[in-house]
């Protein structure tokens, strides 16, 4: 229990610096971006009387900060200028996409990279391995915007698969499961950009964790004893290798949310990446931090997901106390 | 140096009822009192060799650091040429450093791996800043000379010496500042027999020939007893014999002390056998 | 650090191709702003040694192109309009490194314009236009690094050296900037600075955000690396000959790091080059009519684009050496910090 408790404050103390960082944003927005709003003609200048006092301009910092996360808790995050509406409601229909988007390609890369990793790790140095490696490597090598153009422009030549958006214009009128075809189908491209860009990265570390595991003394002792080699690596291996893959599946949640941004720009998904991007092209400072806010949420929420999972993993854990 | 002589003259060294705690902290909650050192007290005399024999663990090693002001005591008072260490000024501490050098028991450690030799025999006289460039380079090697060195090693690595002339290094490079304390933590300890022995000497040509004061500490009593005028025995942080080496020796009082004696494999003195105590 | 140690390959590679970009001049041959609005989105000329006849030429040269019957965008070569490749021929004004004037450009035909890689939608020469939008990517790339690292180095000694209430903050803070999603970072920054800036801002800008993005991880192995070090014994020994604490980070701490920063800068670059791109791409970046590698493929935004002009996505490919020669450094200089670790 100790160390979910840990790991909770851990989590608590990750939203608490990003709130206060978005606040610092938050502080510094308003002054400049009310004087630029009363440029603008088709905000009404009530509205802008009516932020000044809901931002509490004249209030100490720790106050609007308190207010600041209670508006938070309440669904509140601030007023999208260029919408003139709330963000709250906006977000969350892009919030949605994105996380459709980003889970898919969680399970999926793992669901690749896991026992890829095994296998190569088993073949360590040998010729399966090495080609593994160096086809990693070379995906290593290629960044995500080359590699989603890329697949954009071999896509465009097949003429096969819809290139942008989430769904076809007719979307309305199909049936379900002419609905759920069409979605799997927009995402196809957004999804293969995704998981080629994160893949290397998660194959070559588990690989690397596992070979490590292998080469300990209680493995080779199971291993002496004639446990089959299928169980020696699922059973024996992998739980041993869990922890150090833990910390990269929080850290690969992270690349994962940087990489779908841009992704979805390029591949005009309609999740937080090009509202975000739209948002800055437009100075809607609310949106932005909104977003940020948002994916940190997401990071939290997976880091604690992993952290749930090493603990049902590792015995060690379930029964540390104290230190 | 016979035990009358140290009557006479002034001691180098006082330690009075030396204490040294440390805490650790554990993550949640309590703190954990370690006792190093639990009110040790000595005298060093000039130009005499005090060794500190303890097993692993008894605190001989957080009581050269507390010497070296490397570490500052919980409480006690250390005297040092009458200067008082304690309430002493990161100033003033900086130049009583000087005066009393350690050598350590890791060689390999003890040197940064990227200077050349002529660097770190010279380093001590830059950070003294009294020698100009163009005598430094002499003096250092006639500190190799002293200990025995070729002044050919000049350009090499550590990593390139041998065990043996890297204890003499570092010996040379404490000599550099003429310090009037050398304390020897374990300094044979990393070596083989037939080299222990050659170091062993040179510090005794040393002693005789400059003069100086040792605080020799170990876990090897025969060789503490080889080196040393008077011997301290410690343990869990407390003297709990002291006397010359014969009288440690032959009537070894302590429990801690027999043990230590046991450990000893060859010992060429005529006594009776363990078991019988 | 005695010499020792063999010149990486890898090395050699990256040097050779950053003195293309660094020469850009030379090696472009034109000016990559000059527009010839005739001539959009002309494919990539072919160079030829055979001509159409089957003679061979020892001088390889390409077809002139012309728009092909009845279209208004898909262009034929044009056989009896060959342009010979020349070597070292004299055109447009550049300086070379910024400095020297120079009219010399390392190939170039007479007559008429030759696009190795296609033209863009004003008829700029596409080649020309990556060489020097390379100057403004990799050094971004490089400058970045630079201060990413450096900034690093400091917090990092610092919290290492001191430790305490200033370790633990620092770490804290750092644990927050790698635990966040590093383009919603650079999303936020960026968010408050200002949009329409000269192409010299705009770099430095960049330069700027990309440093304050990322200094955790440099500074978490240096923190490492100071706290090991500070413990050695030859540490302790020159404390013990009146050194300060000036000294002790100045010539035996900080010279420790090195390889540390060294192979953080070799991973950095291309990340840093490759957010550069993507800022630019977005068109948060540098601005046109000044080439970067980002704003070299914004074009590939349209729809139109991508369908009828694919060769606009050649410049993509010809900068993965870039990134494989600084992969390859990096997992090298990797290898020689942890020779027995197994490579992830």
């Amino acid at each position: 229990m100790r160390y979910l408790l840990r790991r909770s404050a851990h989590a608590a103390f990750l939203l608490l610096g990003v709130s206060l960082l978005a606040f610092a944003f938050t502080v510094l927005a308003p002054g400049s971006y009310f004087d630029e709003m009363r440029l603008n003609p088709q905000i009404a200048p009530e509205t802008i009387v009516a932020l000044r006092s809901r931002y509490e301009l004249d209030r100490p910092l720790p106050v609007r900060y308190v207010h600041w996360v209670i508006s938070l808790a309440h669904g509140d995050m601030g007023f999208s200028f260029a919408y003139n509406t709330p963000v709250a409601p906006l977000l969350l229909v892009r919030a949605r996409n994105t996380l459709l988007l980003t889970v898919t390609v969680m399970l999926l890369a793992w669901g690749i990279a896991l026992p890829l990793g095994i296998w190569s790790a088993d073949h360590l140095g040998r010729l399966p391995d090495r080609l593994l490696s160096w086809g990693t490597a070379a995906l290593l090598v290629i960044p995500d915007l080359v590699l989603a153009l890329g697949l954009l422009v071999i896509a465009v030549k097949m003429g096969r698969l819809p290139t942008g958006g989430m769904v076809s214009l007719n979307f309305e009128n199909l049936s379900f499961l002419g609905k759920t075809r069409d979605l799997l189908l927009h995402m196809a491209l957004p999804v293969a950009a995704l998981v080629l860009s994160v893949l290397p990265l998660l194959v070559r570390h588990v690989r690397a964790a596992v070979a490590e595991v292998l080469l300990a003394p209680f493995l080779l002792a199971a291993e002496g004893h004639g446990i089959p080699r299928r169980t020696l690596l699922y059973r024996y291996a992998l739980p041993a290798a869990a922890n150090p893959l833990v910390a990269l599946f929080g850290f690969s949640i992270g690349t994962l949310l940087s990489g779908s941004l841009l992704i979805e720009v390029v591949m005009s998904w309609p999740g937080l990446g090009p509202f975000l991007l739209e948002a800055i092209l437009a100075r809607d400072i609310y949106v932005v931090i909104g977003g940020v806010l948002l994916s940190t949420l997401f990071l939290v929420g997976g880091n604690f997901l992993a952290d749930l999972l090493l603990y049902w993993a590792d015995p060690r854990i379930r029964t540390e106390t104290g230190a | 140096m016979t035990a009358e002589s140290h009557e006479t003259s002034e001691p180098l060294v006082r330690v009075e009822n030396l204490v040294k705690h440390y805490s650790k902290r554990k993550l949640v909650g309590s703190v954990e009192e370690v006792r190093a050192l639990d009110g040790v007290s000595f005298s060093i005399f000039r130009g005499t060799t005090l060794a500190i024999v303890g097993e692993s663990g008894s605190g001989k090693s957080t009581l050269a650091f507390c010497l070296a002001c490397f570490e500052k005591p919980t409480s006690g008072n250390l005297w040092f040429e009458e200067t008082s260490l304690s309430g002493l000024k990161e100033k003033d501490r900086r130049v009583i450093r000087r005066q009393i050098q350690l050598i350590f028991q890791d060689p390999a450690n003890s040197f940064n791996p990227r200077w050349s030799v002529l660097e770190i025999l010279t380093e001590p006289l830059v950070l003294q800043g009294n020698l100009s460039r163009d005598e430094m380079h002499p003096r250092a090697q006639a500190l190799l000379e002293q200990v025995g060195l070729s002044s050919h090693l000049g350009e090499k690595l550590p990593s390139e010496l041998s065990g043996g002339q890297r204890q003499r290094l570092g010996i040379a490079r404490a000599l550099g500042l003429r310090p009037k304390l050398l304390i020897l933590d374990e300094a044979l300890s990393a070596l083989d027999c037939s080299v222990q022995a050659q170091i062993a000497n040179l510090l005794m040509e040393l002693q005789a020939s400059l003069g100086m004061t040792y605080l020799f500490i170990s876990h090897d009593l025969a060789m503490a007893a080889h080196l040393a005028d008077e011997i301290a025995v410690m343990s869990r942080g407390q003297i709990v014999e002291q006397g010359a080496p014969e009288e440690i020796l032959t009537h070894p009082e302590n429990r801690i002390t027999r043990e230590l004696l046991a450990a000893v494999p060859r010992l060429d003195l005529s006594r009776p056998p363990l078991a019988e105590s | 650090m005695r010499g020792r140690r063999a010149i990486s390959g890898w090395l050699v590679v990256l040097v050779a191709l950053h003195a293309c970009v660094l020469f850009a001049g030379f090696f472009a041959p034109y000016d990559p702003t000059e527009q010839d609005r005739g001539r959009p989105y002309l494919p990539p000329m072919r160079l030829h040694f055979l001509d159409n006849r089957g003679h061979f030429h020892a001088r390889p040269f390409a077809y002139a192109l012309k728009l092909a019957e009845g279209s208004f965008d898909q262009y034929e070569e044009d056989t009896r309009r060959a342009l010979p490749l020349k070597f070292m021929v004299r055109g447009a004004n550049y300086r070379l490194l910024g400095l020297l004037p120079s009219r010399l450009h390392l190939f170039g035909a007479e007559n008429e314009r030759i696009y190795l890689l296609g033209s863009d939608a004003y008829g700029r020469d596409q080649l020309s236009r990556f060489l020097y939008g390379g100057r403004v990517s990799l050094f971004a790339g490089l400058l970045g690094a630079g201060v990413t690292v450096l900034l690093g180095l400091c917090v990092g000694a610092a919290a290492g050296y001191y430790g305490g209430w200033r370790d633990d903050l620092l770490m804290r803070l750092a644990e927050l900037f790698l635990a966040l999603p590093w383009l919603y970072l650079l999303f936020a920054l960026r968010a408050f600075l200002p949009l329409a800036v000269g192409p010299l801002e705009a770099f430095f800008l960049i330069v700027a955000v990309l440093g304050a993005v990322g200094w955790a991880r440099p500074a978490r192995l240096v923190r490492g690396v100071v706290l090991s070090a500070k413990e050695r014994d030859f540490v302790r020994a020159a404390r013990g000959f009146g050194a300060t604490d000036g000294y002790l980070l100045r010539r035996h701490i900080l010279p420790a790091t090195s390889s540390v920063l060294l192979t953080q800068a070799a991973i950095l670059v291309p990340q840093f080059i490759l957010a550069e791109m993507t800022l630019s791409f977005l068109g948060l970046g540098v601005p046109e009519p000044v080439p970067s590698w980002g704003n070299l493929l914004s074009s590939l935004q349209q729809y139109s684009v991508l369908v009828s002009y694919w060769w606009m996505y050649l410049p993509a490919l010809i900068m993965l050496p870039f990134f494989l020669g600084y992969l390859g450094l990096g997992s090298e200089l990797q290898e020689r910090a942890e020779p027995y670790k197994i490579e992830r």
